[in-house]
């Protein structure tokens, strides 16, 4: 036997360029029964791996001439052929993604909320470059989501099956209201092909009601057959309640003749029309047999009942939940993606919380709790309003950004200005001591960073700016004005006693922002300013920029002298200290780093010294960020979002396999991106994906680690990094919630705890098989195009041969049995049959299960 | 390198312990040899003669608590509303309030509330009183089995609560480098990280600092009873079916990824978990713990009040002046609970939890309010610990515990226009245990020991009292530290987990250099304050 040699042919993880190969690390060698077996590192995007032989030495991949033959199992390559007779050098060559189909991956995780089956086609086609130009332009993004559909009421079918638990059938609503049902059928078997008999007499309402078909109890008397809406033929029927129902005394009932079978599976269809409202129809047979819930709203999933729920006054009753759920439904939804994200990132970056709001709101305020949970959300809810018309500025800065967080009352109460003063206090004859809070922040988190070019004594002036800085509650036409008295339009003026008709709940006004000169510490303020050994101020010596910044920043003085004094001008103090901190080097470093961390990867920091002679390619992004903050390309405005995103989205970094599914989803991500991975719109404008979104917020978003959207206690926002959010109990959380949604919908038995489990999901659903059916038609039933499919839209940028073995799992676990032994090949299931349905499922759960879908 | 194998067959089938352990010796055999040395040193997390293991459960307290409203300096003239006029605490003017001795336990008053006696409680050393929300820490403190250390903090303190919390949770102050968790590196010094499914537990929302690092997962739980599969079918069919296709899933390799190490650590973690959990009732039904006595004179408690019925007096109704914590404490009595259960039950080392809201910038509070409302929580989470790890001991007796709080800073001494305090430096900290050195009184009364540390004029750094005092140490506004918290840490991870000196350097990083004279005090030489050294406490 001769020797037989290999070599290493690459170090390290090859970046990406072209399609080109690369050679993976040689890791193991060895003879299994006289076959060689080579085991090495996988290559990240590989589609396939090839092992060549050569009979020379060399480092050029692919030179090698001769291609083995063996088999791949995961990383293990086995000979076919017993030891070669002469000497040769084995190399493994690995053919990867190209760049543009590895980054199409990365844009639809971080600058969206992960791919859909109908945005990933999308963007591969119209190239990363096109997609990324769509959507830095939102403005030029057609969006109606918060626009109430204009479309009138239309039919709609549903289709359940169950067993046959009694023969009486009920129909009611869950409270008053109406519903308009035609072609209702009841057949035997897993299906209706819709030309069985039909076990319910009268199910088109084309008869006249009668005791031998349909009986009218109590709460239903005024229902009737109706002309007015007609699914087909003639006549439909009106259910109108007075009352929510739930059995034989409440609802319209028919009994069944002959009697059904408690063996036997039905199926149940109807038509209803939709109706505005949050009517809930059933229709169910007595017992847990067959039943029907559905929501009549005919567009449970549009945000635009919380939209207007959000922008008209306390009366409507806007909860925290109502602003989640719509946040929820534009993240999941919305056409102007990376606007989505760039809000959340604000949203989370100039963090505030909702409860403080409430408090100050209920106690100080003078607010009835429900009217102070309203009102609460109302100014999360301003804010990310404010912030969102401002991206759909071409040329929106950061400055622009901060002004909208310091403006927002919900940010004066969270970060205690609104009581703060630094007025004389007649008793003590001195000034106040003003509040730090939001001056401390406003450096660490909101600019410039902890301990990056400030100190505890620049927060001490810095304290004195936000003073008068407060909130009202203002005349809705003197939002705007800082200045304007407390509102004196009167809800009821008749009221005579002065207290009682200036109370709050007698004011017609929102709470806005209010500044009081009288509070303000009218003190010449100097900040930034080096300081003499006892502490006291060197006017004559500003701080200057450290050397670290390199040009052009370094040594640049940053001293900020403020003397607007006590009148009204004194609200200069603060819109001077933002506008001057809004653009200096510490903040276009701090907030360059943290976009990067958001949208390329975690290993981004604070402090490089950028004139090193050999720096990082994230210290070279991060440089590159700041030139383009300094340098605008429109106008004359520093720090310009798009102009940074722009240089990001470029960058060879983002377009790597250093980014690509190298982050983790926050619990926002994964909720939004495990719906949106099965949300594609049918031919009648429905989807395969329904979002529950209020229990989205309350269920894995607060499981998974207390995402607890608008509500964050601590200023700091959540974490961008996967440590943050990983652990056992929150990846519990995570699996058990991809799995409930799977099981969700399914019609797998009659018992609910075999079907799903409705406290992780509410009322959300995924259809995979209406998916495979409409994106794959016949193909549906080949196990391998099923999983194929799957495997692309979940995982792509793995890499084919990346895949091999997980696609071995899931061919096997398709072709058995629900008992995990018996098998049943896919391909002999009716493609939308309940075992079909269930099949399916199954694997969703489990690729939804694995770690590669934590990541993005 | 490739990041394969995430989860052990054996994981989520839970059928052969035999193949855990054969798992556990493949994870110890492959650690680098240096580290293996260093896993054989020390005793963390190995049985005593008795055969059991000292265990630690820490509580941190997040926001900066107020320590000046925890033990109170009356000895100095300067405290009182002068400095705080909304917030400063009366002493009783019926009682000696500076006496020696023991302390003294008020007993519910003729209304039945819990927290009807407004004063300060005295302690034994006749300068310091505790907030009367912290009652329910005098029959700890009478037994000797508290340590009340005043002034905490470490050199150059950070007034960032994100950077100071994470100085105390990586042990290295000014130190962004470091960037794994003190008690992860203690659970890694034990050896046991990787073989031991369960050895630092947190029970909160997501993993604190103080537990993260890289080459273990420790594991966070936040809800203990949704520790389950689901297949589809849910059924047991269906749930084998996906557990067997999940384990055959993950046991595909992987390229290299930014988290994927994290990753697989983590899922690991989660199915081992998974089996331990499914042997322990997390259950609302099974707290079931009450106390050997009756509290108050009234009925025995239940320990770990979580809902009305099981809180205090149990007289049901809102607000109701009988409960010991107020009802926005059940979610974290919860959280203690299944953080005791665990330690004591399972071979866990270290766990714990926390409380948030201190941050008491307004409004906070006298003798009632937001922070008394806090304080409540950590008076009554000493009583309930002691006393359910003396009658309920399975694993872990009393004299195996050490129960901590932490806190990242203290708050300004004088009060604020809005009722309130600001950031600031030193804080105090509680440490309690059955072999806590705490109060000691001989037979005569005369205190030898008085369980409480820094806040006595005849302290190793004494409290120095007026306006110019201890008070105003720090930059003419705020409590200088006299003890650094690394001292306190060190002084347990040692004394009582169980590390070696050479452990605890490397633990607690440069514990040994002399500059930082964190074993037998002095002035440290960052910024020249004086310092006590390691405590007396164990």
């Amino acid at each position: 036997m001769n020797l037989i040699l290999f070599f290493l042919a690459a170090l390290g993880i090859p970046l990406l360029s072209t399609a080109q190969d690369t050679a993976p690390i040689i890791q193991s060698f060895r003879l299994v029964n006289s076959h060689p077996e080579i085991g090495f590192s996988l290559t990240p995007s590989a589609q396939k791996y090839r092992v060549l032989l050569s009979p020379i030495l060399s480092s050029t991949p692919g030179s090698a001439s001769t291609e083995a033959s063996g088999t791949l199992a995961g990383s293990i390559w086995t000979s076919s052929l017993p030891v070669f007779n002469n000497t040769a050098f084995f190399q493994v060559v690995a053919t990867q993604l190209t760049e543009a189909e590895v980054t199409a991956g990365t844009l639809l995780n971080r600058i969206a909320y992960g791919p859909t089956p109908d945005e990933l086609p999308r963007v591969r086609q119209m190239g990363i470059d096109a997609y990324i130009e769509e959507q830095l332009a939102p403005e030029k993004i057609e969006e109606s989501l918060d626009t109430p559909p204009i479309t009138g009421p239309i039919w709609r079918k549903v289709t359940v099956s169950g067993n046959g638990s009694a023969s009486r059938l009920y129909i009611y609503l869950d409270g008053p209201g109406d519903a308009y049902l035609d072609d209702l059928r009841l057949v035997t078997g897993n299906s209706d092909p819709g030309t069985g008999p039909n076990l319910i007499a009268n199910g088109d309402f084309e008869q006249s009601l009668s005791t031998n078909n349909w009986q009218l109890t109590p709460n239903v008397t005024q229902s009737a057959r109706t002309t007015d809406f007609v699914h087909s033929g003639e006549i439909a029927f009106h259910l109108a309640s007075a009352a929510g129902g739930s059995s034989a005394g409440d609802s319209v009932v028919q009994d069944i003749r002959p009697a059904l079978s408690t063996s036997q599976t039905y199926t149940l269809s109807f038509w209803y029309l939709t109706q505005p409202g949050k009517s809930t129809l059933t229709i169910r047979l007595s017992g847990s047999g067959v039943a029907a819930t559905t929501r009549i709203n005919g567009d449970t999933e549009s945000p635009s009942p919380y939209y207007a729920a959000l922008n008209s006054g306390p009366i409507a009753g806007a909860t925290l939940n109502t602003l989640r759920a719509w946040h929820l439904l534009h993240a999941v939804q919305s056409r102007r993606q990376l606007s989505e994200i760039v809000r959340q990132f604000l949203e989370n970056h100039f963090v505030t919380q909702y409860t403080k709001s409430y408090d100050y709101l209920d106690s100080s305020g003078g607010l009835p709790s429900e009217i102070a949970a309203s009102e609460a959300t109302r100014l999360e809810f301003k804010e990310n309003i404010r912030w969102r018309d401002a991206l759909l500025n071409p040329n929106c800065t950061f400055s622009d950004l901060l002004k909208i967080s310091a403006e927002s009352p919900a940010m004066i109460i969270y970060l205690d200005t609104v009581n703060s003063r630094g007025d004389v206090n007649s008793t003590t004859r001195t000034n106040r001591i003003a509040n730090e809070n939001y001056g401390r922040e406003l450096c660490e988190l909101f600019t410039f960073g902890v301990d990056n070019g400030y100190d505890q004594g620049d927060i001490v002036q810095i304290s004195r700016v936000w003073t008068g800085w407060t909130v009202e509650l203002l005349n809705t036409n003197q939002v705007n004005n800082p200045f304007a008295s407390r509102s004196a339009q009167y809800i009821n003026p008749s009221v005579t006693n002065l207290t009682e008709r200036n109370r709050a709940t007698n004011l017609v006004g929102a709470w806005s922002f209010r500044y009081r000169a009288e509070r303000h510490d009218p003190r010449t303020k100097w900040i930034f300013y080096n300081k003499a050994a006892d502490g006291s101020i060197l006017t004559s010596s500003p701080k200057r920029v450290p050397d670290r910044f390199g040009p052009p920043w370094a040594g640049l003085p940053y001293g900020l002298q403020l003397t607007n004094g006590s009148t009204t001008n004194g609200i200069q103090d603060g819109y001077r200290l933002l506008t001057h901190m809004a653009n200096q080097p510490f903040t276009q470093e701090y907030i360059s780093v943290k976009l990067c961390r958001l949208l390329v990867h975690e290993d981004f920091h604070h402090g490089y010294d950028f004139t090193d002679d050999i720096t990082s390619p994230e210290e070279d992004l991060v440089k590159a960020c700041m030139l383009a903050w300094e340098n605008p390309s429109a106008h004359s405005r520093k720090g310009q979002i798009n102009d940074v995103l722009r240089v990001i989205l470029h960058s060879k970094l983002f377009r790597s396999h250093l980014a690509a599914a190298a982050k983790v989803r926050t619990p926002l991500e994964f909720a939004a991106s495990t719906l949106r991975a099965f949300r594609a719109r049918l031919e009648d404008g429905t989807y395969t994906a329904i979002t529950d979104a209020p229990n989205l917020a309350d269920g894995i978003l607060n499981k998974a680690g207390r995402m607890r959207l608008f509500d964050r206690a601590e200023p700091d926002g959540y974490p961008e990094d996967g440590a943050g959010w990983i652990s056992a109990g929150t990846l519990a959380e995570r699996l058990r919630f991809v799995q409930s949604l799977a099981l969700a919908g399914a019609n797998l038995s009659t018992t609910p705890a075999v079907r799903g489990t409705a406290d992780s999901v509410g009322s959300g659903r995924i259809n995979p098989s209406g998916l495979l059916s409409l994106k794959l038609g016949l193909d549906a039933a080949s196990p391998e195009a099923v999983t194929d499919y799957l495997l692309d839209l979940l995982f792509y940028t793995e890499g084919q041969a990346n895949l091999q073995a997980v696609r071995q799992v899931a061919l096997q676990f398709l072709n058995t049995a629900d008992d995990g032994s018996t098998s049943s090949p896919f391909s002999k299931l009716a493609s939308g049959s309940r075992t079909y349905d269930g099949r399916v499922r199954g694997l969703v759960a489990l690729l939804l299960s694995l770690p590669r879908f934590q990541e993005q | 390198m490739n990041t394969p194998n995430i989860l052990t067959r054996r994981s989520f089938l839970g059928t052969s312990a035999g193949m855990a352990a054969t798992a556990a010796m493949g994870c110890l055999s492959s650690v680098p040899i240096f580290v293996q040395k260093a896993l054989a040193e020390g005793t963390i997390g190995r049985p005593n003669g008795n055969g059991r293991v000292k265990k630690l459960l820490f509580i941190f307290l997040r926001g900066a608590n107020d320590g000046l409203n925890n033990i109170i300096p009356h000895g100095d003239s300067a405290y009182g509303p002068g400095i705080r006029d909304s917030l400063a605490i009366p002493v009783d003017p019926a009682e000696t309030w500076n006496r020696r001795g023991p302390s003294l336990f008020p007993q519910a008053g003729a209304n039945g509330g819990s927290f009807d006696y407004p004063y300060s409680i005295p302690l034994g050393n006749g300068f310091a009183g505790i907030h009367p929300s912290l009652k329910y820490l005098v029959p700890a403190y009478n037994a000797g089995e508290v340590a009340l250390i005043h002034r905490v903090g470490y050199p150059r303190q950070s007034r960032s609560h994100f950077d100071s919390q994470s100085y105390w949770e990586t042990g290295a102050p000014r130190n962004s480098n470091i960037r794994d968790g003190l008690l992860y590196r203690a659970m890694h010094e034990s050896g046991l990280s990787s073989s031991n499914s369960l050895t630092g537990v947190s029970f909160q929302s997501s993993l604190p600092l103080s537990l993260r690092g890289s080459r273990a997962a420790m594991t966070n739980i936040s809800d203990p009873t949704r520790y389950d599969l689901l297949g589809v079918p849910n059924n047991v069919e269906g749930n084998l079916k996906m557990a067997r296709a999940l384990d055959a899933a993950n046991a595909a390799p992987f390229a290299s990824k930014a988290n994927r190490e994290m990753l697989q650590q983590q899922y690991s973690n989660m199915a081992r978990t998974l089996d331990i959990f499914a042997s322990l009732d997390f259950s609302e039904a099974g707290n079931t713990f009450v106390d050997d006595e009756k509290t108050d004179g009234k009925k025995p408690y239940f320990l770990f009040p979580t809902t009305n019925e099981k809180n205090g007096a149990g007289l049901g109704g809102t607000g109701n002046p009988g409960y010991v914590v107020p009802s926005s404490a059940y979610g974290f009595f919860n959280q203690l609970k299944s953080a005791a259960l665990v330690l004591n039950k399972t071979d866990a080392i270290v766990a714990g939890t926390q409380i948030d809201g201190w941050d008491t910038h307004s409004e906070q509070g006298g003798v009632l309010g937001q922070h008394a409302n806090l304080l409540r929580r950590v008076g009554w989470s000493i009583y309930a610990l002691r006393k359910y790890f003396k009658a309920y001991a399975d694993k872990c007796r009393w004299d195996d515990l050490v129960v901590v709080t932490l806190s990242e800073f203290g708050r300004t001494t004088l009060e604020n226009a809005d009722n309130g305090t600001d950031h600031a430096e030193a804080s105090v900290m509680y440490a309690a245990g059955g072999a806590i050195k705490g109060f000691r009184a001989d037979v005569l009364g005369t205190v030898s020991h008085s369980g409480v540390f820094n806040c006595g004029p005849t302290d190793l750094v004494p409290w120095q009292t007026g306006m110019n005092g201890t008070l105003f140490q720090s930059s003419g506004r705020y409590l200088q530290r006299a003890t650094d918290f690394r001292s306190v840490m060190g002084k347990l991870i040692r004394d009582h987990l169980g590390a070696t000196p050479e452990q605890l350097n490397r633990i607690i990083p440069g514990y040994a250099d002399p500059k930082e004279h964190l074993f037998a005090g002095g002035q440290q030489a960052a910024d020249g304050v004086r310092v006590t050294g390691e405590p007396d406490i164990i």
